[in-house]
């Protein structure tokens, strides 16, 4: 088998998910895990590049990359290193985990069935169509997640700072 | 394999050019400063002490690389190349001149702005992994100043992709017309105050504040990595001087071919001299006075600069 530039993109993309994610799951240091996701989340932002989504790839690295893990990794500033040494990996809470992940899992394939079979999303599509859509067929949708985000955003405000000094 | 090599010689070049605006770049703010102090600045290593900052290159290189003991050692030495990495990849989307960007990419924009915050990962860890309170409190204060300053940041250029109507920065710099310096005024000068927080200059040194944190995140680094730390801060300097310069004073669009260029450079020059006399002038902010900045000035600042643009965009 030939291996062209492509090729050797994927399998790199795919190696350095599956890295991360694995970094991520099973790995016992708090910064160490956030490192590792943060290189999955590039990695998602490299998948979307891969296949031609320029701005969703932005996005990804904007929003997730960017704000994110840079929030996650400020709460983990705060906390105090353990005397006792590191967490254990396993919970008491295996039979609750195992459910929520196999239903997770089970939403994810059947949201995905059409490709599983081989068979990849279609490619490409400009930027601006993303635009388009977002401001013309999928307006109510995109105003009524901004409208849930702002009330969230609000909500967050008055839970913080809300009492009267 | 082309294009990968094309990649590996502009990365070379990108990280040459950090390298040389540092070198010159120290030495053009020593001059200032000198100026701003009624001195003279270095004069002795070379003419007009053009020498004394290649002799402290050599020195810092030469100077042993400490790890501290307690330290946890392989994030303590990853952290510099996570800082400067970014700011590297943010220099190849700027349209250096007519037709010509490094990566001419479709959203080179946004490129510009999300990539180079990337670098605030690496100043958390590299305040995590030094153990040690102010480098901590430094990490700290870089996260919570960068996500904050991202956002009129992001805002005033949006009005420059708005009245463009492309994210494209070589069609934003064919769309450029001059009467744009009038219409984007409110939102450049919100570019140029969030710029100098997000390259973490004076007033917004929170992060690094030498009289109270030492040197903040990178407190307890010494030799080369301490210099990535330095190079990375001249080069976010660097790169959004040449990209406030290019998108929102027009660049080489002002005069034809390599004169334009040559105007490009001139007008990043002046922008750096510029974040130069603002940080040997201006006391360093507190940290409610750089949320009240961001967020109850500079956000609604970009916001009417949006709505300004709005209201031309139709008559266009």
């Amino acid at each position: 088998m030939e291996l062209n530039l492509a090729d050797i993109a994927f399998w790199l993309l795919s190696a350095i998910s599956i890295a991360g994610a694995a970094t991520a799951v099973f790995t016992r240091d708090v910064m160490r895990l956030t490192l590792g996701l943060g290189v999955f989340l590039l990695s998602v932002a490299g998948w979307f590049l891969y296949f031609g989504h320029a701005f969703v790839a932005i996005a990804q690295v904007f929003v997730y990359v960017g704000g994110v893990l840079v929030l996650i990794l400020f709460a983990i500033m705060f906390l105090h290193r353990s005397e006792q040494g590191l967490p254990e990996l396993t919970s008491r809470h295996a039979l609750d985990s195992a459910v929520v992940a196999v239903g997770v899992a089970v939403l994810v394939i059947t949201s995905l069935r059409e490709y599983v079979t081989g068979q990849l999303p279609t490619v490409g599509g400009a930027d601006a169509e993303i635009g388009v859509s977002l401001l013309g067929a999928y307006l109510p949708h995109f105003e009524a997640a901004g409208v849930l985000l702002l009330a969230a955003l609000v909500a967050a405000v008055v839970i913080v700072g809300g009492e009267k000094r | 394999m082309s294009g990968f090599v094309g990649g590996l010689v502009w990365g070379l070049a990108g990280g040459m050019l950090i390298a040389l605006a540092t070198v010159f770049g120290v030495w053009w703010e020593r001059k200032v400063a000198g100026r701003i102090h009624m001195r003279i600045g270095p004069q002795t290593t070379g003419p007009a002490g053009l020498l004394q900052v290649p002799a402290d290159t050599l020195k810092m290189i030469l100077k042993e690389d400490i790890t501290p003991a307690q330290v946890d050692v392989r994030v303590f030495r990853l952290a510099p190349h996570i800082v400067f990495v970014p700011v590297a990849m943010s220099l190849t989307v700027i349209p250096f001149a007519s037709g010509f960007a490094p990566l001419n990419t479709s959203i080179g924009m946004l490129f510009f702005l999300a990539v180079p915050s990337l670098s605030v990962i690496g100043m958390l860890l590299a305040g995590w992994s030094s153990r040690n309170t102010y480098a901590t409190i430094g990490g700290l204060r870089a996260a919570a100043q960068m996500i904050s300053y991202e956002l009129p940041r992001t805002l005033s250029v949006l009005s420059v992709v708005v009245l463009a109507g492309s994210m494209r920065p070589l069609e934003v710099m064919e769309a450029w017309r001059p009467w744009w310096i009038l219409a984007n005024a409110i939102g450049f000068l919100v570019y140029f105050i969030s710029s100098i927080a997000e390259v973490n200059s004076i007033p917004f040194d929170l992060p690094q504040a030498e009289s109270e944190l030492v040197a903040g995140y990178f407190a307890d680094y010494s030799g080369i990595r301490w210099g990535i730390f330095m190079m990375t801060e001249y080069g976010a300097v660097v790169a959004a001087s040449l990209f406030g310069a290019a998108v929102f004073l027009g660049g080489w669009r002002w005069l034809p071919g390599a004169f334009g260029v040559v105007l490009f450079i001139a007008l990043t020059l002046l922008l750096i001299t510029a974040i130069i006399f603002v940080k040997w002038t201006f006391p360093r902010m507190r940290s409610d006075q750089l949320m009240t900045t961001a967020w109850k000035i500079l956000t609604p600042m970009a916001l009417v600069q949006l709505v300004i643009v709005g209201v031309i965009v139709p008559w266009m």
